[in-house]
């Protein structure tokens, strides 16, 4: 039947939508390398202010290079805006049964969708709050020169950015581990049950990590003392001593 | 011998008409299965509430497991009415529930129209091509941990109790649904089947091949017949990846 009408006139849809599910796969991968980058580099703020601001001018060394921009769009915003819009097409041909078969497998198919929603709104509010594409918009309150204390200074902003930023962190790290779990299997990497059960506890482990992580660099950031910031002298003076 | 079963099933009359529920109640026989039930009911069809009514209407065919056609939703959950024994139904709930399943279109009362099942079948070629004059010969013969894999994938009865489960098998969807991937992956490993690889590895590239998969892996857990069905999706995957590269790479 439909083998017949895709001879005749082959849909867009019908010719890439092979190369765009593996794609969508492949951008969430990349997306995934850098939040364990991301969240890991911001957990450095609980060893003190002048580490993460380390981190930070290490990172914008690309920009005295002037590719902080084009590699920051090349593999960070445009894999994600794809894997996001291509996203809310597959959640749309997803019909959620988890109350007649509550199976781990399908309750997981779920979370993944449901948190695939909550991370769209959370990442349109962190890029916002934090990056400079929200500067015409009033946001963009994180500056690499102060890196610790203006991303304390937002954090500490309003009441509610902790929890929010809470919820953010676990709904990106179990996307983020599930989604790696499947991925496997949609590479056909992992084939057998016991290689994914074993891929399972890995991605488990993982999430774990990044999640404790996550937590600890919002925590960081909330209880940083914004007044006594001069994390960027600091580093100066280490950077001069090591000289 | 006393004991008695309540029976909640939902009926329509037609494929266009709206559904409503019905009561039975009827006396639990040794070892009684659920198409039992349906047997007894056409037998004398009067609800609970004393209305003779027209007897309900189902799929059965074989009894033992093996011809896929008596699925249906029993007690919120697809499975061959067969196969499911009152007794253990009643240790789930206190009253049976049965209804037709929701992803194929209704024929009437717990009949539904299966041809997804087979226009999926279609589309992965899942058959060894031998038509033809000329005589093909003895295909090579298979290794016996080829035939391991390929025993259990040839057990699938088409009952299509995977496709019920799948959450991405909807009306939103054209997902060939997992037996169909878990076929194409069992001609692709028998020899007679072998010609047409390269055709089914095509056909599972398609929208609403392979990729539409979402890994939720319910079709393995409600399988009857117990088919590895998450081992023929990994294998797909893989497969469907090397093969569109390599197509990608040749033209």
């Amino acid at each position: 039947m439909s083998s017949q009408t895709a001879t005749t006139a082959i849909s867009p849809r019908e010719k890439y939508y092979f190369l765009a599910r593996r794609l969508h796969s492949l951008t969430g991968l990349m997306f995934s390398g850098f939040v364990c980058f991301h969240l890991l580099i911001n957990a450095t703020v609980l060893t003190g202010g002048e580490s993460f601001q380390f981190c930070v001018e290490k990172i914008h060394i690309l920009e005295h290079m002037g590719i902080l921009v084009p590699v920051e769009m090349a593999t960070i915003f445009f894999p994600i805006a794809f894997h996001a819009l291509f996203g809310i097409v597959i959640l749309l041909t997803s019909q959620s049964n988890m109350k007649d078969y509550p199976y781990g497998g399908n309750i997981r198919y779920t979370l993944q969708r449901l948190s695939a929603v909550v991370i769209l709104v959370f990442l349109t509010m962190h890029i916002w709050h934090m990056h400079w594409l929200g500067k015409p918009f009033g946001g963009a309150q994180f500056d690499p020169a102060n890196a610790t204390s203006t991303a304390a200074a937002a954090m500490q902003s309003w009441s509610l950015w902790a929890p929010i930023y809470a919820i953010g962190v676990a709904a990106t790290v179990f996307h983020l581990a599930n989604g790696i779990w499947t991925a496997l299997i949609t590479w056909g990497v992992t084939i057998g049950p016991r290689s994914q059960r074993v891929a399972g506890y890995c991605c488990v482990a993982l999430g774990a990590v990044l999640f404790v992580a996550g937590l600890g660099a919002v925590r960081g950031f909330m209880t940083y003392s914004v007044a006594d910031g001069n994390e960027t002298a600091a580093v100066e003076q280490v950077e001069e001593s090591g000289h | 011998m006393s004991k008695r079963v309540k029976v909640n099933i939902k009926r329509q009359d037609s494929p266009d008409s709206g559904s409503y529920w019905q009561t039975f109640e009827l006396p639990v026989e040794d070892g009684m299965n659920v198409t039992t039930i349906l047997l007894r009911i056409a037998a004398t069809p009067t609800t609970t509430d004393g209305e003779k009514v027209a007897p309900v209407a189902y799929d059965a065919c074989c009894l033992e497991e093996v011809c896929g056609a008596c699925s249906m939703r029993i007690n919120g959950k697809v499975r061959q009415a067969c196969s499911a024994l009152v007794e253990n139904l009643l240790k789930e709930q206190p009253e049976i529930t049965l209804e037709p399943m929701t992803k194929f279109p209704n024929v009437r009362d717990l009949v539904v129209d299966r041809r997804r099942i087979f226009e999926s079948l279609k589309r992965v070629k899942a058959w060894a091509p031998i038509d033809g004059y000329t005589p093909r010969g003895e295909p090579d013969r298979m290794s016996p941990s080829d035939q391991e894999d390929a025993y259990p994938l040839s057990r699938c009865m088409s009952c299509g109790c995977c496709m019920e489960a799948c959450p991405q098998f909807n009306d939103k969807d054209d997902f060939i649904g997992p037996h169909a991937v878990s076929q194409a992956i069992l001609f692709n490993t028998l020899p007679a089947g072998k010609p047409l690889e390269s055709e089914r590895l095509d056909a599972l590239a398609e929208a609403g091949g392979i990729a539409a998969c979402g890994n939720a892996q319910n079709c393995v857990k409600v399988c009857p017949k117990d088919i590895p069905l998450t081992v023929s999706i990994a294998k797909a995957g893989r497969a469907t990846t090397i093969h569109s590269i390599k197509r990608f790479l040749a033209r």
